[in-house]
C-alpha cells in the first residue's frame, strides 16, 4: 500500500525559541510503499519467554493502559515547566520519544505488534535477535511490545541492515514495561543504505529497581528519527543509554530522548558521541526531568561530538528539568574538531592530521560497538565503521 | 529534622515597595488599552517627527498581528486593555536635582539615586513612569564630548539623524509581539553617545521607577559607543506591588564599535506584580566587547535574554547573571548570543536560585554561523534548588555550523551538599553560617563583577536568615 507520511515527532518536552527550529521534527515524504506490517522473528524464543505475534497496535499497549496510574505515579506535587508540550503525548499508551504521530501511524495502516513476555525470575542469558534485512525498494512497519515480569532479564538486538545502495523505508516501534527488578536491554544496530529513511521510536517504564538500558548505533540511513522516552516510575529504577552516530553526505540524524525521574533514587546516565562530516546535519534533544517527589535521583547527559567539515549542522539541546530538591543533575557537551593539543601529540608520534581523525572516528564509534553482547553482530559493526573510515 | 531545616528568608523589598499616590491634578494618565487612537496619542504628546508616528503606527499592526510566545511562562494575567501605556508628571524634565516635583524627587532619594549620582556616577537618568524627570551629565564628562540625554530631546536635535538610522533597527518590530508593542508606545528611556577613543571612567546610570498601577513602562535605551571607547552604563528598576498587572516592555539597543568596550549591568527588582518583557541586544564590531552583567530580582514574570551579536572579527562577549525566583515569581531568564565573526568569543555564566514556590529558567541559545572560523563559545549554568515546592529549569540551545568552532557547555542542578556543610562545621563553623557560606560562595561570581554599591545592594537583596533549631 502507498501512504503519505505527514508527522510531527521528537516534541520537546518543553517548548524554546522558534527561530531556533527545535521544538520538534516532521517526516514528510509522499507516496512511500509500505508493505510489511509484521516484524521478523528471532530464530528461537528462549525458554521463559513467550511471544504473541500478530496483535493490534491498540491491543499490544493494553499492558501500558492498564497500568498508565502507576508508571504515572508520583509522591510529589509534579507541575508544569514553561512552554510544557506533555498534553500533546497524553493519549498514548505509553508515552514514547518520537509521540504520538507514530502511534497513530501503525494503528491506521494496522501495524501487528509481536508481544514478548519474560516471566518472573527467567533470566535469558542469549540475546533474542531480531533481524531486519532490508532489500532495495523495501517499505516496513514493524512493532514490539516486551514485557519482563519480576526480577526477569532480557536482550533484544534489533541488526538493522541493508545494501550500501539500497533505498527505502522503515519504520519500528518498541515499547517496553520493566517490573521490579526486571532488566531489559535493547540494542539497536542500524547500518541502512544510504536511501533509506528511518525511524525507531521507544518507550520505557521501569517500577521498583526496573532497568531499561539501550545501546544505538546509528550509522546508516539517510534520514533518520529516533527517540526514546523512560518512565522512571518507581523507587531506585534506571536508565542508561549510549549511542554512537555517523552522518556523511546530507544525511541527516534527528533524535529526542527522555528520562522522566518520578520515584525516588532513580538514576539516568545518557551518552552521547559521534561524527559529523560532509554536509551532515543532526539535532539532539535530550532531557532529564525530575519530576517532584523523585528525590535522591541522579541524572547525567553528556555529548561529544567531532565535526569534521565546514558544512555540517550541529544543534544541541541538553535539557534539565527539576522540581525537586535532593536531586543531582548535570549535563554537559563537547563540540568542535580535534583539538589542537591532540593533533600534536599524535604528529609527534608521528599520525598524521588524516590517521588522527580516523582514530578518532573509531575510537568514539568503537566504544559503543564494544557493548553489543553478540560477539557476530560486533564484529560486522567493527567492519562497517573500517571501511567508513 | 523538618525542624532543623535552614529556612532561606525571602528578599526584603520594603525598600521599594512604598507608593506614592498619583493625583489627577499633578499626573497625566492615558486610558487603558491598545487602539491606533492611543498611538497617535502618544506620538502628538511626545511631538514624534512624522517619520516616528508613521513607525507606531506600523507597529502596531505587526502588535496586532504576532502570536504570543508558545514557549515561555503563561502571560494570561496580562491584559492590555488593562494597561495604560503613558502616565506623565504634568512638569518637564528637570536638569538639577532641586527643580524635580517633590513627591517625585522623595522617592528618589529613598533610593538613594542622588547620593549615588554624587557620589560615583558620571551621569544619571532618572525616569518615573513613563517620562524622564530628571537628566544630568557631570561637566568633566559632557566636555569629553560624550552625550548622555532623553532619546526624546535627541530626536529633535543635532543627533536627530544618528537615532532614525539606529532606532529599533537591532531589535525589529517584527521580532516578537512585545518589540512591536513597544514600537508602538514607547516612551522614555536614555540617548548615549561616546566618540571615537573616549574612554568614560565612572558609569553612568539610568533608574526606571514605574509608581502608576496598572500601567506600562516602555522605555527606549540606546547606547552607540564608537570605535576605540569605552563605557560603563547602569540601570536599576524598581516599582511598588499593586494588585493589577504593570507591564515593562522596554527596549535596549546597544551598538559597540571597533575595539569599543562596553558593560551594560542591570539589578532589576520590579514588584511581583510586573510582567517584565524586556528585550535587549548588542552589536559588535571588529575586536569590540561586550559585558552584560544581570540581577533578575523582581517581577511576576520575567522573560529577559540579552541577545549579543558578534559581527566584527576577534569581537567578544561575556555575560554574567544571577536569578532569584522566590514565592509567586516566574523568572524565565538566560542569554543569546550568534557568533558571526572569525575568532569571536564568548563566555555565558549563570546562577539561579529558586526558593518558597519559584520558578527560575534558564534559557539560552548559541548559534556559530558558517563565518565564524576559530569561534569559542562556553555556556556555564549552575542552579540552586532550596526547596522542594520549588523549580529550576534549564533549557539551552546550540546551532553550530562550521567545524571550526569550540563549543563547551555544562549545568549543574542541586541543592546545598551536606558533606560541604559538614565540611565548614568540623572547622567550627555553625550550620546556619556554613549554610549562609555556602548560597554567598554561589551567588559570588556574580556580585564580585558589579560596582561595590551594586554588589551590596545584591547582598541586601538575597540577605539570607537562616533559622536553626
Amino acid at each position: 500500500m502507498n501512504t503519505d507520511l505527514n508527522m510531527k515527532v521528537n516534541v520537546l518536552p518543553v517548548f524554546t525559541y522558534n527561530f531556533l527550529h527545535v521544538n520538534d521534527s516532521a517526516i514528510n515524504a509522499s507516496d512511500i510503499e509500505i508493505e510489511k506490517l509484521s516484524s521478523p522473528k528471532p530464530k528461537e524464543v528462549p525458554q521463559g519467554v513467550s511471544l504473541k505475534s500478530e496483535v493490534s497496535f491498540e491491543e499490544a499497549g493494553q499492558i501500558f493502559r492498564d497500568n498508565k496510574e502507576r508508571i504515572l505515579s508520583s509522591t510529589g506535587v509534579p507541575g508544569e515547566p514553561n512552554g510544557d508540550t506533555s498534553a500533546r503525548d497524553k493519549e498514548q499508551a505509553l508515552r514514547t520519544g518520537m509521540g504520538i504521530d507514530v502511534d497513530n501511524l501503525m494503528n491506521s495502516l494496522g501495524v501487528k505488534a509481536d508481544v514478548y513476555t519474560v516471566e518472573e525470575g527467567v533470566k535469558v542469558e542469549k540475546p533474542i535477535i531480531l533481524s531486519y534485512d532490508m532489500q532495495d525498494g523495501d517499505g516496513a512497519l514493524s512493532a514490539h511490545v516486551i514485557h519482563a515480569r519480576k526480577n526477569s532479564e532480557v536482550t533484544i538486538i534489533m541488526d538493522i541492515t541493508s545494501d550500501n545502495e539500497a533505498k527505502g523505508f522503515l519504520g519500528l516501534s518498541t515499547r517496553i514495561l520493566a517490573e521490579e527488578g526486571a532488566k531489559v536491554t535493547v540494542v539497536r544496530s542500524q547500518l541502512l543504505g544510504k536511501e533509506f529513511v528511518h525511524f525507531d521510536d521507544l518507550g520505557g517504564a521501569c517500577f521498583e529497581k526496573g532497568a531499561i538500558r539501550v545501546i544505538s548505533l546509528e550509522l546508516g540511513g539517510k534520514n533518520v528519527w529516533t527517540g526514546c522516552y523512560t518512565n522512571l516510575s518507581e523507587k531506585e529504577s534506571d536508565f542508561t543509554s549510549d549511542m554512537g552516530y555517523l552522518r556523511r553526505g546530507d544525511h541527516s540524524l534527528d533524535i529526542n530522548y527522555v528520562a522522566d525521574h518520578r520515584g525516588k533514587k532513580t538514576n539516568a546516565n545518557m551518552q552521547f558521541k559521534g561524527v559529523l562530516m560532509e554536509e551532515a546535519q543532526k539535532t539532539l534533544r535530550f532531557t532529564i526531568d525530575f519530576k517532584n517527589g523523585s528525590s535522591g535521583s541522579a541524572g547525567d547527559e553528556q555529548e561529544d561530538t567531532l565535526l569534521l567539515s565546514q558544512d555540517v549542522i550541529n544543534r544541541t539541546m541538553p535539557i534539565i528539568l527539576c522540581q525537586e530538591e535532593d536531586v543531582d543533575g548535570r549535563h554537559g557537551a563537547t563540540i568542535g574538531q580535534l583539538g589542537e593539543d591532540l593533533l600534536f601529540y599524535m604528529q609527534s608520534r608521528g599520525i598524521d592530521e588524516e590517521e588522527a581523525k580516523r582514530i578518532m572516528i573509531k575510537a568514539r564509534l568503537e566504544s559503543v560497538a564494544r557493548m553489543i553482547p553478540d560477539p557476530e553482530l560486533m564484529q560486522r559493526v567493527h567492519y562497517y565503521i573500517q571501511n567508513i573510515v | 529534622m523538618a525542624d532543623n531545616k535552614q529556612v532561606v528568608a525571602d528578599i526584603d523589598r520594603s525598600l521599594y515597595d512604598f507608593k506614592d499616590i498619583e493625583n489627577e491634578k499633578d499626573f497625566y494618565r492615558m486610558e487603558e488599552g491598545l487602539t491606533k487612537e492611543t498611538v497617535l496619542k502618544v506620538s502628538e504628546e511626545k511631538n514624534d517627527p512624522e517619520w516616528m508616528r508613521d513607525f507606531r503606527l506600523q507597529c502596531l499592526e505587526h502588535y496586532e498581528n504576532i502570536k504570543m510566545p508558545n514557549w515561555g511562562p503563561s502571560i494570561e494575567g496580562l491584559d492590555m486593555a488593562r494597561i495604560s501605556s503613558y502616565v506623565r508628571h504634568k512638569s518637564d524634565m528637570k536638569g538639577k536635582w532641586e527643580d524635580v516635583p517633590e513627591e517625585i524627587k522623595n522617592t528618589f532619594e529613598k533610593l538613594g539615586i542622588p547620593q549615588a549620582e554624587r557620589e560615583s556616577l558620571a551621569g544619571v537618568g532618572a525616569q518615573y513612569d513613563s517620562e524622564l524627570v530628571y537628566h544630568n551629565v557631570k561637566d568633566e564628562v559632557a566636555a569629553q564630548g560624550v552625550i548622555y540625554t532623553d532619546l526624546e530631546s535627541a530626536l529633535h536635535g543635532e543627533y536627530a539623524d544618528m537615532i532614525k538610522e539606529h532606532f529599533m533597527k537591532l531589535v525589529p518590530p517584527t521580532d516578537h509581539k512585545f518589540a512591536a508593542l513597544h514600537g508602538a508606545v514607547w516612551s522614555g528611556g536614555s540617548f548615549v553617545y561616546v566618540p571615537k577613543g573616549v574612554k568614560v571612567d565612572i558609569p553612568l546610570q539610568s533608574y526606571f521607577r514605574l509608581n502608576a498601577a496598572g500601567a506600562g513602562q516602555f522605555e527606549h535605551t540606546l547606547i552607540i559607543v564608537d570605535e576605540g571607547a569605552d563605557l560603563h552604563f547602569i540601570e536599576g528598576c524598581s516599582a511598588p506591588k499593586y494588585n493589577v498587572a504593570n507591564l515593562h516592555a522596554g527596549c535596549v539597543e546597544l551598538y559597540v564599535g571597533k575595539n569599543a568596550r562596553l558593560r551594560y549591568s542591570t539589578i532589576e527588582n520590579w514588584s511581583k506584580n510586573m510582567y517584565n518583557l524586556n528585550t535587549k541586544r548588542a552589536v559588535v564590531e571588529e575586536g569590540g566587547i561586550m559585558e552584560w552583567v544581570s540581577g533578575s530580582f523582581g517581577s511576576h514574570t520575567s522573560y529577559l535574554y540579552p541577545m549579543t551579536i558578534l559581527k566584527g572579527d576577534g569581537s567578544k562577549m561575556e555575560f554574567t547573571g544571577i536569578t532569584f525566583a522566590g514565592k509567586g515569581q516566574n523568572l524565565d531568564t538566560g542569554a543569546k548570543v550568534v557568533h558571526i565573526g572569525e575568532r569571536t568569543s564568548s563566555v555565558i555564566s549563570t546562577k539561579s536560585i529558586s526558593k518558597d514556590g519559584g520558578i527560575g529558567t534558564y534559557r539560552s541559545s548559541v548559534t556559530i554561523q558558517k563565518t565564524a572560523k576559530k569561534a569559542k563559545a562556553s555556556v556555564s549554568c549552575d542552579s540552586l534548588m532550596l526547596d522542594s515546592i520549588s523549580r529550576a529549569d534549564t533549557i539551552p540551545a546550540m546551532d553550530i555550523r562550521t567545524n571550526d568552532a569550540d563549543v563547551g557547555h555544562e549545568a549543574k542542578i542541586g541543592r546545598i551538599s551536606d558533606e560541604a556543610v559538614f565540611y565548614l562545621m568540623s572547622r567550627g563553623i555553625t550550620e546556619e553560617d556554613a549554610k549562609a557560606m555556602i548560597v554567598s560562595g554561589f551567588a559570588n561570581p556574580v556580585s564580585k563583577e558589579l560596582p561595590l554599591e551594586y554588589a551590596v545592594e545584591m547582598n541586601n537583596l538575597i540577605k539570607l536568615e537562616m533559622s536553626g533549631h
